[in-house]
């Protein structure tokens, strides 16, 4: 708890740095290059047009989603699946990133997650600007249902700030930590229902499993909001399940701050 | 009576030394995991005034760096106390600290901010840093690009013209040719005189002098003498020579 009211407290303390830090990291990322700001949008909308191609030409798969043409299906969980792959790979390797934060000078260490965050937050939230234009573009037109967007949005981001506090310290203090996190965003990826629907799933012990996985209660979250048209509170045994995996995780995340917060420095 | 500025209470730094990574992995969750714990520095107290002008001799692993990285609190002690007061700055290994992607112009901004100054103050600062620095047209370069030379002088250039309280010098004077260096001597000997605390880390005897009146000899992590600059440039000879 102690620790938990100072890392709070770091946060205040250093709002200023946080957010020119996040601005930083920002435009560092798509500095330098002759498109500069476009690759945020491109390099989304290629990997968008394989899945498309791949499902609905080469398998044959996209079949219509209550009655919203595959694509939009699509790119309504894919569009999330972005951000949190991201956060997934960056938030584990954000400390190291920015080690000479920690070595050089004094900077609260459990602000990193918190910049990198921002940053990639701010990506996540144009891309889902985008996908309302393209809803639009296709003729549906945004419902009432879209008002919990929001709330989504927040989750998603809460739950990848826990997880980038309680990831880049271990990914710090272990290299095959970081390696193994890597190796397993494919699996994420292909095993939470990005791509299938997980209410298809026949198999009881199988959709249990996916109703606890957070990578599928957000996605799952995001298509709610576009095309099952469910309300988040529709399904409170699920919303409870994600949310005691954050807490745990975020109680982690305070110990092993706790415990690495004077061997970070130490070993970078 | 002056007022202390920087003081250490008994404190010692063992650092755990695991036989690989793997191992440190391992000690997070157990705590029976062996290491070998290295003293770094071993139960030193020592107390520096506003104003002071220190400088701390030592052989390479007698715990300098190790000192200076407590006072800047990069790292912390694993025992005792110590007590900051003022803004430091520091330099250490000058030629990090620097985001390289970024260019020389926005790194004086992101360090200044790190240092918790506001962008209006940065921006009268600006000029002074970059005219020290001697970079002219590379200012508004990459980072990544300068040579170790120009990289120095920038980290030089900020670290003094910051209006630090606390002036922590590790080795920096070492860059950079003869005609940079008196510079910086110069501008040390101007801080000194508005009343800086400087910290002066070195091997070489000889600058130390020059704006020194008290000296620290530290041995594998003890602090062996503290007192008249002069008896100490002569125990610090004395060890060398052992």
């Amino acid at each position: 708890m102690e620790t938990f009211i100072k890392i709070i407290k770091e946060h205040i303390n250093y709002k200023n740095q946080i957010m020119k830090l996040a601005k930083a990291d920002l435009v560092k990322t798509y500095r330098g290059a002759a498109l500069g700001w476009a690759w945020a949008i491109i390099k989304p909308a290629v990997t968008i047009f394989v899945y498309w191609f791949a499902f609905s030409v080469g398998l044959r798969m996209g079949k219509d989603v209550n009655d919203y043409p595959y694509f939009l299906w699509l790119i309504a969980g894919v569009v999330p699946w972005f951000y949190m792959s991201e956060m997934i790979t960056a938030g584990t390797d954000c400390i190291r990133k920015y080690s000479y934060l920690v070595t050089k000078m004094k900077f609260p260490v459990s602000t990193i997650p918190t910049f990198v965050n921002i940053s990639k937050f701010i990506i996540h939230l144009i891309l889902i600007f985008l996908v309302i234009v393209i809803f639009r573009l296709f003729g549906y037109t945004p419902d009432i249902y879209l008002l919990q967007l929001p709330f989504y949005i927040l989750l998603t981001f809460i739950f990848f700030n826990i997880w980038g506090l309680f990831s880049a310290p271990l990914a710090v203090i272990s290299k095959d930590y970081s390696n193994l996190v890597k190796s397993f965003i494919t699996a994420i990826f292909w095993l939470s229902g990005i791509m299938w629907n997980p209410s298809t799933i026949k198999n009881a012990t199988l959709k249990k499993i996916l109703k606890i996985n957070p990578v599928t209660y957000l996605v799952t979250g995001f298509r709610n909001c576009f095309i099952n048209k469910v309300w988040f509170w529709e399904s409170p045994k699920t919303l409870a399940c994600f949310i005691i995996i954050t807490v745990v995780m975020a109680v982690l995340a305070i110990r092993i701050y706790k415990k690495l917060k004077k061997e970070i420095p130490d070993v970078l | 009576m002056p007022k202390t500025v920087i003081e250490f209470k008994n404190v010692t730094k063992i650092y755990k030394l695991y036989k690989n990574d793997k191992q440190r992995f391992k000690a997070i969750f157990f705590k029976k995991t062996p290491y070998k714990p290295k003293n770094a520095v071993n139960n030193v107290s020592f107390k520096i005034n506003k104003g002071e002008s220190v400088a701390l001799f030592g052989k390479n692993g007698a715990g300098k760096s190790t000192i200076l990285k407590m006072i800047t609190e990069v790292t912390y002690p694993t025992s005792g106390e110590i007590i900051i007061d003022g803004r430091v700055s520091a330099l250490l290994e000058l030629t990090s600290g620097f985001d390289p992607e970024f260019t020389g112009r926005e790194n004086i901004y992101l360090k200044g901010q790190l240092l918790g100054i506001n962008t209006d103050e940065i921006k009268k600062l600006e000029q002074t840093i970059i005219d020290f620095a001697q970079i002219e047209e590379y200012i508004d370069q990459p980072v990544r690009t300068y040579s170790s030379g120009m990289k120095a002088r920038l980290g030089f250039s900020i670290n003094v013209n910051v209006e630090p309280e606390i002036l922590i010098v590790d080795e920096a004077l070492s860059v950079g040719d003869e005609e940079f260096r008196r510079k910086c001597i110069k501008k040390i000997n101007e801080l000194i005189e508005k009343g800086v605390t400087l910290l002066y880390v070195t091997h070489a005897t000889k600058t130390a002098q020059d704006f020194c009146k008290r000296g620290m000899v530290m041995q594998t992590g003890n602090l062996i003498f503290d007192g008249d600059i002069e008896e100490a440039m002569q125990v610090y000879t004395d060890t060398i020579k052992e």
